[in-house]
């Protein structure tokens, strides 16, 4: 199983980083939780692993298709 | 005296055709992983259903006595066909006879095919690879002149490819590689399916090439590209599924227009009460949740079916079951900008209504929208056009309407919630939210002044907030009569059931006052 990159799903703002390199998560975790129209997106594990990177920082602008971070093995 | 030897004849120029363009030419076809044109309608329909028209049309060769030498048939195969006991139409083209195009076609097949379904009304379902019948430069040399498009006898073609979306249900499956008129016929349809292996495009990679990108075909017009563009409605992995996709969307809707959609015999209680609804609308306005559950807690178990997933996401669109009865689903997905409308998702909804209105499928919109989507590049997406096109097609629509509340009414889009100038059932959940706008940002705008003028200006706004957030109760609009009824969200699949039954009555055959667009 190799690398996966988490894309943002819409065009936000990204408002916290919940996970940091090196940290363990189930599928279904929050990872990022993006900001958009006043309300809080979580950007959730697609599956379990461990994040590889965090591509952004908070209260970065973030486009849909964006990489925003990248899960491990 | 019999006549044997005709029917001989016969059946060998049926084996002939049968044969599609050779051994060579469908092994490539299976080694690319694709079936044959004659195996996918034999998997799309009931078994043994298919009766052929125009089997043994083809180019042929004879010797110097006048026997048949050779022969290949068309690569354009029609007849009608039953599809979970309905019959139907069905028409695909044959990539192993010239890649599908139109030098081999003999066009008054899919012609025929086209009419077919609009003058038996039935429905249609397309089998697109390659050209889908469309010219290709070889095709001047084949006949020894350039082709004007829709040119004198080709334009009847081009006619029903659109016109038939107002008569009956038109089903298109992209399985291979589809581009020029393949395309544009994949695209005209109510439903449109293709495998992930599969590309559509206008013109594919070589022309592409010429005008300066050089793209792969899946780059150019693979799966992904073509959902999120909504130009495709949905994408699988395997042929089988996308005819396990074109039965499911066929079984809600009539057979024409001429039609009502057909009920099914429901053993999911009408009056069942799902406890998962009085938790699902988190109290925290801030915070979203998954509105699929909902759907799915509210329809007949199992009958909520998707329908553009990629695209124009903030709003999703899907056919179900109430009581038995198909009707047409609408939901915001706060996912995707708070469920506001975006320029796609009001051409999603434009579309989806317009299909709902063509079929007599009544409307059931579960309703969280915050407004349309603000900012730079929604103005730049010309979201308010699109917006109001999706009010008329709203506003437009005669089928029964039944609208759920379940969180944001904000704004114009807060305001097309249910058609206009007709009365139709509105419920509202206990976690109903509504105004002109939005108190966040709207505030700052409405009490300028007093902000301004205030020494703690900060302070002042949370003043007002507090003061305005105590009037918002939903009970208060109720008591002006401004909303008719505010439910327990666990009565909403018993309400909107014996919507569905009083829909029963409602329902009338014929084309709708304004035919659909693809």
């Amino acid at each position: 199983m190799g690398e996966m990159p988490v894309r943002s799903e819409l065009n936000a703002v990204v408002l916290k980083i919940e996970v940091a390199p090196g940290d363990r998560v189930q599928e279904g975790d929050t990872l990022i939780v993006l900001e958009s129209m006043k309300m809080e997106i979580p950007v959730s594990a697609p599956r379990a692993g461990i994040v590889a990177a965090i591509l952004v920082e908070e209260k970065q602008t973030v486009e849909e298709g964006q990489k925003i971070a990248v899960l491990g093995a | 005296m019999n006549w044997r030897a005709e029917l001989d004849e016969l059946r060998l120029r049926e084996r002939l055709a049968h044969a599609m363009g050779g051994p060579d030419k469908v092994k490539r076809q299976h080694d690319g992983g694709r079936l044959t044109v004659r195996e996918r309608i034999d998997r799309l329909v009931d078994a043994a259903s298919f009766h052929e028209t125009g089997a043994i049309a083809g180019s042929a060769t004879y010797d110097e006595n006048n026997e048949l030498k050779s022969f290949t048939a068309s690569n354009s195969i029609f007849g009608r066909a039953r599809i979970d006991g309905r019959p139907v139409v069905v028409v695909g083209d044959d990539f192993t006879v010239r890649g599908g195009s139109a030098d081999a076609t003999i066009h008054e097949k899919p012609l025929m095919a086209e009419r077919m379904a609009a003058e038996f009304r039935l429905p249609i379902v397309r089998i697109i690879e390659g050209s889908g019948g469309g010219g290709s430069v070889k095709t001047i040399e084949t006949k020894g002149r350039a082709n004007l498009p829709g040119g004198v006898g080709t334009s009847l073609g081009f006619h029903y490819t659109t016109a038939n979306m107002a008569v009956v249900p038109v089903v298109a499956l992209g399985l291979g590689s589809v581009a020029g008129l393949g395309a544009a016929r994949l695209a005209a349809s109510h439903y449109s399916v293709m495998t992930k292996s599969s590309a559509m495009f206008v013109a594919g990679p070589p022309v592409v090439a010429r005008v300066g990108q050089d793209l792969s075909k899946q780059e150019l017009g693979g799966w992904e590209i073509q959902t999120k563009s909504g130009a495709v409605d949905h994408a699988v992995e395997t042929e089988d599924e996308a005819f396990a996709c074109a039965r499911r969307f066929l079984s809600y809707l009539p057979s024409s227009v001429y039609e009502l959609p057909p009920r099914l015999e429901n053993d999911d209680d009408p009056e069942r009460r799902d406890d998962s609804l009085m938790q699902a609308i988190p109290k925290d306005r801030r915070k979203v949740y998954k509105v699929r559950p909902i759907i799915e807690a509210v329809v007949d178990r199992g009958s909520f079916f998707e329908i553009g997933v990629m695209f124009g996401r903030s709003v999703v669109t899907g056919l179900a079951r109430l009581d038995g009865r198909p009707v047409a689903v609408m939901a915001s997905d706060p996912y995707f900008y708070g469920g506001s409308w975006t320029a796609t998702a009001c051409q999603k909804i434009v579309r989806f209504v317009d299909l709902a209105e063509t079929f007599h499928l009544p409307v059931v919109y579960f309703m969280d929208c915050p407004g349309f989507l603000i900012g730079l590049e929604a103005e730049r997406a010309a979201t308010i056009r699109h917006g109001v096109r999706a009010m008329a097609a709203i506003n437009q629509t005669s089928v029964p309407w039944c609208t759920i509340i379940i969180r944001n009414s904000f704004g114009v889009a807060g305001a097309v919630h249910q058609p206009a100038g007709r009365l139709a059932l509105r419920y509202a959940w206990l976690s109903g939210y509504w105004g002109s706008l939005p108190l966040e940002g709207g505030i700052e705008a409405a009490y300028r002044a007093e902000i301004d003028a205030a020494p703690d200006p900060a302070a002042k706004l949370c003043e007002i907030e507090d003061r305005l957030n105590k009037l918002r109760s939903p009970f208060r609009t109720a008591e002006a009569f401004w909303v008719e009824e505010i439910i327990d969200p666990r009565e909403t699949r018993p309400l909107v059931c014996e919507f569905a039954r009083l829909s029963d009555k409602l329902l009338t055959v014929g084309p709708s006052a304004f035919p659909i667009r693809p």
